[in-house]
C-alpha cells in the first residue's frame, strides 16, 4: 500500500489514501462541499463550477471534485470569497431555470433548491426573461424539461458508462444548449430510468411518477424487488395503497443506486385492476367468486376424499420461483408432511442443486460468489445466458468491474450478447455448444472443429488466459447443468487464487425454492431424501412421517397427469400451462386443481379452486437472490381480499387438523435458520437490511434429465407472468424488440 | 329631616346620571348585529371558510404543490394531484388537484395554509355556518370550496 496523504480541510487535519479527490476527502471529515456534477463512480465533469474551494500556494480558487490530493495541501471551504462564489455560481444557474418548485416533481428532494436554501442567491440581479422551451416527451417513461436542466451531464455519463446505453448527447450551444436522445427524436435505449433518478434537478421526470404526489407525501418502505434473481433493494413509496414510485432511496442495498426497468417501473402489476379480489370456485362448470371459507373447505374436503380413495401418490406440488422462503419451506413440509406425498417441484431455472453438490464434494463450499464479489472481481468468466436481459444488476455489476478497475471478461456463448463489448476474450460457440466448451475447457472431451468459430485455437488461448488468472469469478445459466456443473467445479477450482461461483436462475426466489426444497427428493438445505439422518432429523422437528421415496418431478407430474394417476394438483404461484407448454388437455384429467395466484393465468383458468394471493409489497418474509444471499422483504401496503400464501398455507394445514403454531413469517424463518443446514444466517443483520450470504452443504441427488432445468429467457422488459400486468414495461417501444437486442 | 332630603336629592342626582347614559346611547347607531335577521359583517382578515381561488381566466389557481397540507398543524388537508392535459385543463401549470379536501372536524383556522401557499389559491372567505348533524358533512371537497367562475370566464 501507498503511504496515506495528510492535509488539512478548514483546520481539521485529514488521513487518505493517495488518489483521493478533494470532494470525498472533505467528505471524511464532515465538511460539504456542493456540487452538481460530481457523482461518485463516474467520470469528472467539472461542469458545475458548485465545488470551488480555496487552496493555500494555488492563485485561483480550484474544483474540488477534480482536484486529487496532495501532501500538506491546505484547503479552505469556510473563506468569505468560497461563501461569495457560490452564491454566484447559484445566481447563474438561477438565470433560465423557473422557480416553478410548487409544480416540480423534484421539489422537495431537489439539489438545486437544497443548495440555493443553504447557500443563499435568494435575490437575482438578472432582470432578463427566461428562456422557455416546452416539455420533450423521450419516451412513455422518460421526459425531459429542457428549462430545468442545469447541464451537469450526470445523466449523459450515466447512461454511458453506467449502463454501456450511450442514449444521450448534448446538442447545441451555450445558453441553448440541451440533452437529446442521440438515436433520433425518441429515447431508444434499455429504459432503466438511471437517468430520471440521477438528475439532481427535475429536468428529467419519470411517466409513471409526474405529477402525481409530492416526496414528503408517500411512505418509504425498503423491500426487495420481486422480478429477475438479483434481488435489488428497492425503495416503494406508497400512498393511499398504491405503489406509485419505485427508486433505490437510500442507495442501500446490494445494488447501490442502480435498478432497472422491472424494478424502477415494472412494480405496477401490485395496482393492476385484473388481480384477483376474490376466491372463485368451479360451479356447474363456471368459475364463480366464493368466499375464502368456502374455496379453503372445498378444497379440503376434495384433497382428504382423493387422498382416502386414492393415496398420496394422486396428489401433487408444484411450488413458485417468487414465493419467500418461509412459504416455499411450509410449502414443502405442508406436502411432506400432510399430503404425504414427494411429488414436490417448481421450475428450475437454473442448476443450483449441481453447484451445491459440487462444491461440497470438492470441500468448497465457501466458494459461493456474492453480488459485491462480482463488481470486486479482477477476472471473470460468463458461460451461457445474456445478464444484460436477464440479470440487468449482474450486468451492471460486471460493467463496474470492468471499468472500474480493469477487470478482465471472458465470454463463452452462443449468442453474441451486449456484454462481450467489455470482454477481453469473446468465445462465440455453435448454439447449444456452451456445455461442449465447458467440456473441452475441463478436459473431460476433446472439443468438436467446429465448436466455435476460431476453431480449437480460440478455446486453448481462452484456457491459458484463465490460467494466468486470479480470484476469478464463474458465472453459468442454465445451459450449464448436470454432469457439466461438476466438470466446470472441478477445472475452476484448478484456476489459480479463489475461484467463486454464481448460477444465474431466474426469479427473485429461483435459488430459495431450490434451497428449501422444492423439489421431489432434496429436503431442505440440498439433504438427500434417502439420506435417513437428515430425514429422521427434520421428522423428529416436524413430528411427522417423511415418505422415503423421491417423488416426481415436474414433467413426471405432468406425465402422472396425462396417465391418470394423479388426481389433485395444488399450484402455487406458477404457470405451469404457459411456461412448460401444456395444451388444455393436459390438466383435464385432474379432480382437483387448486391455484394460488395474482392474476387469472392459464392455468388459473383451468382451475376448480383458485384463490388470490398477495403480492410482494404486500408481505413479509425473506427472498434468497441467485448469489445465494437472503434479504427481507418487508410489507408495505394491503390489497383488500387477498392472503399471503403462507396464511394460505396455514389455513389448509388448520383446516387439516394440523396444530402448527406459526405466527407470522419471522416464526417460520426462526425454525429455517435452527433446521436448514447453511441457512444458520444472523437475524440482525437481515433485519437491518443486509444481504446475508449462506454457504448451502449437502449432496442432492444428480439431476433426473436435462429439460427440467431451463430458463425462461425473459428480457429486460418481461418478466413471466407478472410484467404481463405491467403497464410500464409494455408501454415502451423497446420492448417489441426481438429478444436479445442490444442497445 | 335633612337626612331625608339629603336622600332624595342624592337619588334624583343617581338615577339623572344614570339615565343619562341610557338616552344618550338610545341616539346612537347602535353596535349589536341583528344576526340572523340580517348578515353579520366582517373584519377583512376574518379567518372563515376557506375559498379556493381562480386566474383572470378562470382556471384554478391550486397546482397541488401540497404545502398547505404540510404546513397545516392539524393534518386537515387532503390532495390528490393530476396532470393536466390540453384537451383537460384545469389550472395554469402542469398539475392540478384532482381532490381536494379540507376536513372542517378538525381544521382550527390558523391560517398557515394561506401562508404557505406558493400561488395565492387558498384564501380565508367570511364564511363561519359550518354546523351539521353529521361529521362527514364537514369534510368539503373541492366543489365546495372552489370559488365561482367569474363572470368574464363564462361562456
Amino acid at each position: 500500500m501507498a503511504e496515506p496523504i495528510k492535509l488539512s480541510i478548514d483546520g481539521k487535519p485529514v488521513t487518505v489514501p493517495p488518489g483521493t479527490l478533494l470532494i470525498e476527502a472533505a467528505k471524511q471529515v464532515g465538511i460539504e462541499v456542493p456540487s452538481f456534477c460530481y457523482y461518485p463512480g463516474l467520470s469528472l465533469q467539472g461542469a458545475c463550477r458548485m465545488c470551488l474551494v480555496a487552496i493555500e500556494k494555488m492563485p485561483k480558487l480550484q474544483t474540488a471534485c477534480t482536484t486529487v490530493v496532495t501532501n500538506g495541501m491546505v484547503v479552505h471551504t469556510d473563506t468569505p470569497e468560497v461563501a461569495n462564489t457560490r452564491k454566484s455560481m447559484l445566481e447563474f444557474l438561477l438565470t433560465n431555470h423557473p422557480l416553478d418548485c410548487p409544480v416540480c416533481d423534484k421539489g422537495g428532494e431537489c439539489e438545486l433548491q437544497d443548495a440555493v436554501f443553504r447557500y443563499g442567491a435568494a435575490e437575482t440581479r438578472f432582470l432578463e426573461g427566461k428562456l422557455h422551451e416546452e416539455e420533450k416527451k423521450f419516451s412513455n417513461l422518460v421526459y425531459y424539461d429542457r428549462p430545468r436542466c442545469i447541464l451537469c451531464f450526470r445523466c449523459i455519463r450515466v447512461c454511458d458508462e453506467g449502463m454501456d446505453v450511450n442514449a444521450y448527447g448534448i446538442g447545441f450551444r451555450a445558453a441553448h444548449s440541451e440533452i437529446i436522445p442521440n438515436r433520433g427524436e425518441q429515447l431508444e435505449c434499455e429504459e432503466c430510468g438511471m437517468c430520471i433518478d440521477i438528475c439532481p434537478v427535475g429536468a428529467l421526470t419519470s411517466g409513471t411518477y409526474r405529477y402525481k404526489t409530492r416526496p414528503w407525501e408517500v411512505t418509504y418502505t425498503g423491500t426487495i424487488c420481486n422480478h429477475c434473481g438479483d434481488g435489488c433493494r428497492t425503495t416503494l413509496s406508497v400512498r393511499n395503497n398504491v405503489v406509485i414510485r419505485a427508486n433505490n432511496r437510500d442507495h442501500s442495498g446490494l445494488n447501490g443506486e442502480f435498478l432497472c426497468v422491472k424494478g424502477r417501473f415494472g412494480w405496477d402489476f401490485v395496482n393492476s385492476e385484473r388481480r384477483l379480489k376474490s376466491p372463485l370456485l368451479r360451479k356447474n362448470g363456471k368459475q364463480e367468486e366464493a368466499s375464502w371459507e368456502e374455496a379453503l373447505t372445498f378444497t379440503v374436503e376434495r384433497l382428504k376424499t382423493i387422498l382416502a380413495e386414492h393415496g398420496p401418490g394422486a396428489v401433487a406440488v408444484i411450488g413458485s420461483n417468487r414465493t419467500t422462503n418461509e412459504e416455499d419451506y411450509l410449502l414443502q413440509r405442508f406436502a411432506r408432511t400432510v399430503l404425504g406425498t414427494n411429488d414436490i417441484d417448481h421450475h428450475r431455472t437454473a442448476d443450483f442443486s449441481s453447484l451445491v453438490r459440487a462444491l461440497t464434494e470438492a470441500g468448497a463450499t465457501d466458494r459461493y460468489a456474492t453480488i459485491e464479489d462480482i463488481s470486486a472481481a479482477k477476472s471473470l468468466l460468463l458461460i451461457g445466458n445474456d445478464p444484460t436481459h436477464q440479470h440487468p444488476l449482474i450486468a451492471y455489476q460486471i460493467r463496474q468491474a470492468v471499468r472500474q478497475h480493469g477487470a478482465r471478461l471472458y465470454i463463452v456463448n452462443s449468442r453474441e450478447i451486449k456484454l462481450r463489448r467489455q470482454s477481453s476474450q469473446y468465445l462465440q460457440v455453435k448454439p447449444q455448444g456452451e456445455a461442449e466448451a465447458v467440456r473441452a475447457l475441463a478436459g473431460q472431451a476433446p472439443a468438436a472443429q467446429d465448436l466455435c468459430a476460431g476453431g480449437t485455437g480460440a478455446l486453448t488461448a481462452l484456457a491459458d488466459a484463465l490460467k494466468k488468472e486470479s480470484d476469478t469469478v464463474i458465472l453459468f445459466g442454465d445451459e450449464i447443468q448436470g454432469q457439466t456443473v461438476n466438470d466446470l467445479v472441478t477445472c475452476g477450482l484448478t484456476l489459480p487464487g479463489k475461484t467463486r461461483f454464481v448460477a444465474l436462475g431466474d426469479y427473485a426466489n429461483s435459488r430459495g425454492a431450490a434451497d428449501m426444497g422444492l423439489l421431489p427428493d432434496t429436503l431442505p438445505g440440498y439433504q438427500p431424501l434417502s439420506n435417513e439422518k437428515a430425514r429422521e432429523r427434520m421428522e423428529s422437528a416436524w413430528a411427522a412421517k417423511i415418505p422415503a421415496a423421491p417423488g416426481r418431478n415436474i414433467r413426471s407430474i405432468f406425465e402422472g397427469i396425462r396417465a391418470g394417476e394423479i388426481k389433485a394438483l395444488l399450484v402455487f404461484g406458477a404457470n405451469p400451462v404457459k411456461t412448460f407448454g401444456l395444451d388444455n388437455a393436459a390438466l383435464t384429467g385432474l379432480q382437483l386443481l387448486f391455484v394460488a395466484e395474482l392474476f387469472r393465468t392459464e392455468t388459473a383458468e383451468l382451475a376448480n379452486v383458485v384463490v388470490p394471493a398477495a403480492s410482494f409489497a404486500e408481505k413479509s418474509g425473506t427472498v434468497t437472490n441467485t448469489c445465494g444471499e437472503v434479504q427481507a422483504l418487508k410489507r408495505t401496503m394491503r390489497q383488500a381480499g387477498t392472503r399471503s400464501d403462507l396464511e394460505i398455507l396455514l389455513a389448509l394445514a388448520r383446516l387439516f387438523g394440523q396444530r402448527w403454531t406459526y405466527q407470522s413469517p419471522e416464526d417460520v424463518l426462526r425454525e429455517i435458520i435452527a433446521l436448514v443446514p447453511g441457512y444458520d444466517i444472523p437475524l440482525p443483520s437481515l433485519l437491518v437490511g443486509r444481504a446475508v450470504p449462506t454457504h448451502p452443504e449437502g449432496r442432492p441427488p444428480a439431476l433426473e434429465r436435462p429439460d427440467l432445468v431451463f430458463s425462461s429467457r425473459d428480457s429486460l422488459f418481461t418478466s413471466g407472468t407478472l410484467s404481463r400486468y405491467s403497464w410500464a414495461l409494455n408501454s415502451v417501444d423497446e420492448a417489441k424488440k426481438p429478444y436479445g437486442h442490444a442497445f | 329631616m335633612g337626612n331625608i332630603l339629603k336622600e332624595i336629592t342624592n337619588s334624583a342626582t343617581a338615577l339623572a346620571k344614570g339615565f343619562s347614559i341610557t338616552f344618550k346611547t338610545m341616539l346612537r347607531p347602535t353596535v349589536t348585529e341583528n344576526y340572523p335577521h340580517q348578515p353579520p359583517t366582517f373584519e377583512d382578515r376574518y379567518r372563515g371558510l376557506h375559498v379556493l381561488r381562480r386566474d383572470e381566466n378562470g382556471l384554478e389557481k391550486c397546482v397541488a404543490c401540497f404545502l398547505c397540507a404540510a404546513a397545516c398543524p392539524s393534518n386537515c388537508i387532503y390532495i390528490e394531484a393530476a396532470e393536466n392535459t390540453a384537451a383537460h385543463r384545469i389550472s395554469a401549470a402542469e398539475r392540478y388537484a384532482k381532490v381536494y379536501n379540507i376536513d372542517y372536524n378538525r381544521c382550527i383556522f390558523c391560517g398557515y395554509c394561506v401562508e404557505a401557499c406558493p400561488c395565492d389559491a387558498i384564501t380565508h372567505g367570511h364564511g363561519f355556518e359550518i354546523s351539521a348533524y353529521d361529521t362527514n358533512a364537514l369534510i368539503y371537497r373541492k366543489e365546495q370550496l372552489l370559488e365561482p367562475l367569474p363572470a368574464s370566464a363564462k361562456k
